[in-house]
């Protein structure tokens, strides 16, 4: 097992369930541990904990609001779309029409989601590509396909090939696996519409005799035709519902047992006896999609082709979830059962585009961090991060007895750690720690915070600490020798070491044994790591007239302003070894 | 803070205010009248621009703009989304090795759902973190949109319980900053997205199997099994830990369920890639006898046998996640097994089931048998399967068959006993017999002098002239209209778009949802303000999902549909 660094984690008081909406009232199923969450100490074995707690990097910081705000509690906004693969910028309009994929030639590959690069082959002449009319072909054109350089993966596997080298994308949504085009739903329309005006001349009989021949009129629709013709469909049969009044008959009622729906209902049953007219006008006009033209697909069940394919094939040769979670949904596909487990299934993957996101605090609008709008650079506009605002807190090991694994803290044995405190702000801050005196869980161990409250000294500038480095270097040593022959202990009340804007202080925590509870078979995972919960406070005083850090200083400086930040925080000591 | 103070100061809204006249700022009085004729428009795009659809499921959510054909991202639930943030330990190269330390027997695979069913044990404030984490992960990844407050449609369910709807909705309303979200049920929207009104939707779904007759959009009867995706991948885990040890005289009974060998996403793998279902012994090509006689089988009746020869092809399928990594060679005989174990367990008696572990094609039967008659003739020929476990190749048609050749054996009598078997069609033989002995020579049927008392008239079949019957009328006009007679009557199996598709066409063409809900007032009342589904004035309660009417239902009651109150 590797050892584990120590690290820190902050819980984030966005997810303090009393500042969320709703308040839990008595009434409402709720559980009731939820009533009790302010007057409990935070427990990060808790499953929950895991949603709020994050590195000290993730979190940002909101100046106005002087709180913490993690992903969970901003709000975002778009700054650009872009596609990973050819870092191209999507105006935003093309996304709603054109999804949320690339729609130039990036794909990745079905197997391994490498990216896909286009080739051409210049195969011997494939009698079926020159049988295509498709004009003279250029001395090095040819077909074009998709090959991963990483896998070899090929779309010639699934039997597609391109004619033309670019727009990729919209050919591959042409194509079905194998190569046979498809038709759009667009095209399926213009289709249908000519046939209805050839069969113009006697409209009932041909409706009439598609939809009596049922089955074989079941024309086998992809999902995007099938959703199409169920559309207009519905809209035909709701712009026949009603002439004037409600337009809206049936689909209306849903799960309701309205006055309409029930008078709908009895003249169902009695045939559309009854007396009022609208009401029979009703019931005829909203039926349900009685051909394949209306989106009515008988369903095929018989699967045996599928099955032998399947036992004819090696265990390789199925996709895997991953790559099946992978594939984007395919249009035209028949239908959403699928027999999309196959790798001749598989279809190259257009890149997912991307975001770049400005985030603003949810309470005050102000913008919290600002990406440039370029999609190349890196760089930030803004970007106020909480590592600028609230101390950093980093754990190393003092004293530790050995241990039987190496790398882990002996249980029931007092083990030493430093935590050292920074201080990022330009004003001195006050700390006050609070720790349950034993960790919340199955393996309760004892924690006792050697100097709970201290003081750490402003963030100064820079050269100040070049200034000061040496003496500050030569104070580090002495105090490091005589922490090594044992002759500087850990006091209570103390303060371990301090430094011009960092301030260290120890805690010493007694591992609980992981043997007491043997009967459960296994620890859980991470349940032998050693996680204090710890909330931490922080007080300072700002000059009111200056809040905005790095304008000028005020003049007046009596009139000073306390401010206060508080939060849970989980350090993750280590692992506590077999005893 | 409270959605109005916000939206009124957030400056985006005011653009939003903008490209959508008639949403936020119109007030209650918009009027509905002439929605009719703007169905046709493809002016309404604009309108449903920021309606996000969400369709909710044990395992993944399928999240999309309402009016797309297909969702635009599904995210699944899994153990690595529920680890904090920077916890990368998912990349290390031995972390799926070490999956049997992340999940205790108990749990194996509870991790990979979003809920249990039973919420009596369910951290409802953990199913929260989950959804928020998961629709987080939806709306960066796939829906790219930022985070202003939208309006949502949720599918859920029928029979979800109301703890679990009000935490999802107490997140999506908190967290997400919904000022309405719709709630539909998923078969409903399955039966919408299949053309139909009325239907038997066959959710094979991960936690339990659920049966509901829909009939006219109304669900009417919902029957339940716990034969499920999870049971198929626990079936499978037995075999393949069968089959691990090698023993052939392992004891089934007390040890199957204890120890896994294997992780779970291994199993779920194997029974997603490889595990088939067995056509069915009975095909449905034999000639049905009872009264569905009238209709004939249709594309059914050339059923391909199955050839039992390569069914003993065998296939290796590699095992990483065992003590030792090695290969299994399975036949499909065997994959075969988990689906005929979990779905039919025929070698056991009907009798021998709890009402919550029905095998499929009982619990369908029992399902129908149980509708009135005309609801049952109109459901059975609009089954539609839907779920996960509908990907299981042959399982429909085997589902399919066996309900069929149940429907040939029993006839819709609700008497399954057997005397009552044997009694029964001996009854009816002589029913039958005696009405041919008795209709055969004399033409009148024994009871006839009563009947001519009732009439008073002498009646006489070959003069009555048809009076103008208002229910022919109906039919002939009906006939006019282009209009068939529906299918009734005989077994037939329709293919749906999906829930979440046909969602997207209830939500597109503005019918209203079964139950829609303002965040103001559930953020006042809770699911605890919910009226019942009776008590509630629709007409004031029903809104478009639409352009929106803000506020119109403050003040009144509202409901939550089929999913009940408190």
């Amino acid at each position: 097992m590797a050892p584990l660094t120590p690290y820190t984690y902050i819980q984030c008081p966005c997810s303090d369930a009393s500042t969320l909406g709703r308040q839990a009232d008595s009434n409402s199923p709720r559980s009731p541990d939820d009533d009790e969450l302010d007057d409990r100490a935070f427990d990060p074995r808790a499953p929950r904990s895991n949603y709020s707690l994050y590195p000290l990097d993730y979190l940002n910081y909101c100046e106005d609001c002087q709180q913490i705000r993690c992903p969970r509690c901003v709000a975002e906004e778009i700054v650009t779309y872009f596609c990973p693969n050819c870092l191209f910028e999507v105006p935003s309009s093309n996304l709603k029409s054109e999804g949320n994929r690339c729609t130039r030639s990036c794909f990745q590959c079905p197997i391994c989601i490498g990216p896909l690069s286009v080739t051409s082959i210049e195969s011997p002449p494939d009698p079926s590509l020159l049988a295509a009319p498709d004009g003279a072909p250029a001395p090095h054109s040819g077909p074009y396909i998709l090959t991963c350089s990483y896998c070899n993966w090929s779309s010639t596997e699934i039997g597609i090939k391109f004619d033309k080298s670019n727009s990729i994308h919209a050919q591959l949504v042409k194509l079905n696996n194998g190569g046979t085009t498809r038709l759009t739903a667009k095209e399926h329309r213009e289709r249908r519409k000519e046939a209805s005006q050839d069969r113009l001349a006697g409209p009932p009989s041909a409706l009439a005799a598609a939809a009596s021949n049922g089955g074989e009129n079941n024309e086998e629709l992809d999902l995007e035709t099938q959703f199409a013709n169920l559309k207009s469909f519905y809209q035909s049969q709701l712009a026949d519902a009603a002439p004037g009044g409600s337009g809206l008959s049936s689909l209306n009622d849903l799960g309701f047992s309205s006055p309409t729906s029930l008078s709908r209902i009895m003249s169902l049953y009695t045939g559309g006896t009854v007396h009022n007219s609208r009401n029979k006008s009703r019931t005829g006009t909203m039926r349900e999609a009685l051909i394949s033209d209306e989106g009515l697909q008988i369903a095929s069940l018989d699967e045996s082709a599928a099955i032998q394919h399947l036992h004819s094939i090696d265990y390789s040769e199925t996709i895997t979830t991953e790559q099946s979670t992978n594939q984007p949904p395919h249009l035209g596909e028949v239908h959403p059962h699928g027999t999309s487990r196959f790798a001749s299934s598989l279809r190259p993957i257009p890149y997912l585009l991307r975001t770049k996101r400005s985030k603003r605090c949810p309470v005050c609008r102000h913008i919290i961090s600002k990406p440039e709008a370029k999609v190349a650079t890196t760089r930030f506009r803004i970007k106020l991060v909480a590592s600028a605002y609230i101390p950093t807190i980093t754990i190393r090991p003092l004293n530790i007895p050995s241990s039987s694994t190496p790398g882990t803290l002996p249980p029931l044995q007092p083990s030493q750690f430093i935590l050292t405190f920074q201080n990022p702000r330009f004003e001195t801050i006050n700390v006050t720690l609070a720790t349950p005196a034993k960790t919340p869980g199955r393996f309760s161990s004892k924690v006792t915070v050697l100097c709970p409250q201290f003081e750490i000294d402003a963030n100064t500038d820079v050269w100040d600490e070049a200034l000061k480095d040496t003496s500050d270097k030569t104070k580090l040593r002495r105090r490091g020798a005589a922490g090594d022959d044992g002759t500087h202990q850990a006091e209570a009340g103390k303060i371990w070491e301090r430094g011009r804007n960092w301030v260290s202080i120890v805690v010493e925590v007694v591992p609980a044994s992981l043997r007491l509870d043997l009967l459960e078979a296994t620890a859980k995972e991470d349940e032998d790591v050693l996680e204090i919960p710890m909330f931490v406070r922080v007080e300072w005083e700002v000059d009111v007239g200056g809040d905005d850090v790095g304008t000028a200083p005020s003049r007046d400086k009596e009139q000073t302003e306390e401010r206060e930040l508080a939060y849970w925080c989980v350090l993750g000591l280590g692992r506590v070894g077999q005893a | 803070m409270s959605a109005a103070t916000v939206s009124t100061t957030l400056p985006h809204r005011a653009v939003a205010n903008i490209k959508s006249p008639g949403g936020g700022l119109s007030g209650p009085s918009t009027p509905l009248r002439g929605v009719a004729s703007n169905f046709g428009s493809p002016s309404s795009l604009r309108a449903e621009e920021d309606l996000l659809l969400i369709e909710f499921g044990t395992r993944k959510l399928h999240i999309g703009f309402a009016g797309d054909a297909v969702p635009r991202g599904c995210v699944w639930f899994g153990p690595d989304q529920q680890r904090r943030v920077g916890d990368f330990r998912v990349w290390q190269m031995d972390y799926r090795d070490e999956w049997a330390k992340r999940e205790s027997d108990s749990e194996w695979g509870k991790s990979h759902e979003l809920w249990q069913p039973d919420v009596r044990d369910l951290d409802l404030g953990l199913v929260e973190d989950k959804i928020e984490r998961a629709m987080r992960e939806a709306i960066t990844k796939y829906m790219l949109i930022d985070s202003r407050p939208r309006r949502m449609v949720c599918v859920l369910p029928s029979g979800l319980p109301l703890p679990i709807l009000s935490a999802t909705l107490d997140t999506l309303f908190s967290r997400f900053m919904s000022p309405t979200i719709s709630l539909l049920s998923i078969p409903v929207a399955v039966a919408v997205g299949a053309g139909v009104r009325s239907a038997l939707v066959i959710d094979l779904g991960w936690s339990e199997t659920v049966v509901t007759s829909v009939y006219e959009y109304r669900e009417v009867r919902t029957d339940r099994s716990i034969r499920a995706g999870r049971m198929l991948t626990e079936q499978t885990h037995k075999l393949l830990a069968s089959r691990l040890g090698q023993s052939p005289q392992r004891p089934s009974t007390e040890s199957e369920c204890t120890k896994h060998v294997l992780s779970f996403e291994e199993c779920s793998e194997i029974a997603s890639r490889v595990v088939w279902c067995k056509a069915s012994q009975h095909p449905a090509s034999a000639k049905p006898e009872d009264g569905l006689a009238t209709v004939e089988e249709q594309d059914e009746s050339d059923v391909r046998t199955h050839p039992q020869g390569c069914d003993h092809a065998k296939t290796p399928i590699p095992l990483r996640s065992a003590a030792t990594p090695e290969t299994l060679e399975l036949s499909y005989d065997q994959l075969a097994e988990p689906c005929e174990n979990t779905f039919f367990d025929s070698q056991c008696s009907p009798r021998s089931f709890d009402d919550h572990e029905l095998p499929l094609h009982l619990l369908v039967y029992r399902s129908l048998l149980e509708l009135p008659l005309d609801v049952r003739a109109v459901c059975m020929s609009r089954i539609i399967f839907t779920g996960g476990c509908a990907k299981v190749l042959g399982l429909r048609k085997r589902i399919f068959d066996d309900v069929s050749q149940l429907i040939r054996e029993k006839g819709w009598d609700p008497v399954q006993t057997k005397p009552s078997d044997k009694l029964g069609a001996a009854s009816r033989l002589k029913k039958r017999g005696s009405r041919q002995g008795n209709s055969g020579p004399t033409g009148v049927p024994p009871d006839g002098a009563g009947e001519e008392e009732q009439d008073g008239v002498w009646h006489d079949a070959a003069n009555t002239v048809p009076e103008a019957d208002p229910v022919e009328e109906q039919l002939k006009r009906g006939r006019d209209r282009k209009e068939q007679p529906p299918v009734c009557g005989k077994m037939r199996a329709v293919e749906s778009l999906g829930a979440w598709s046909g969602a997207s066409l209830i939500t597109q063409l503005k019918a209203p949802a079964i139950a829609t809900i303002d965040r103001d007032v559930w953020q006042q009342q809770g699911a605890a303000g919910a009226g019942r589904v009776g008590d509630v004035d629709t007409k004031s309660q029903r809104q478009s999902v639409g352009p929106a009417i803000r506020g119109a239902t403050s003040g009144s009651s509202w409901t939550l549909g089929v999913w009940g109150v408190v």
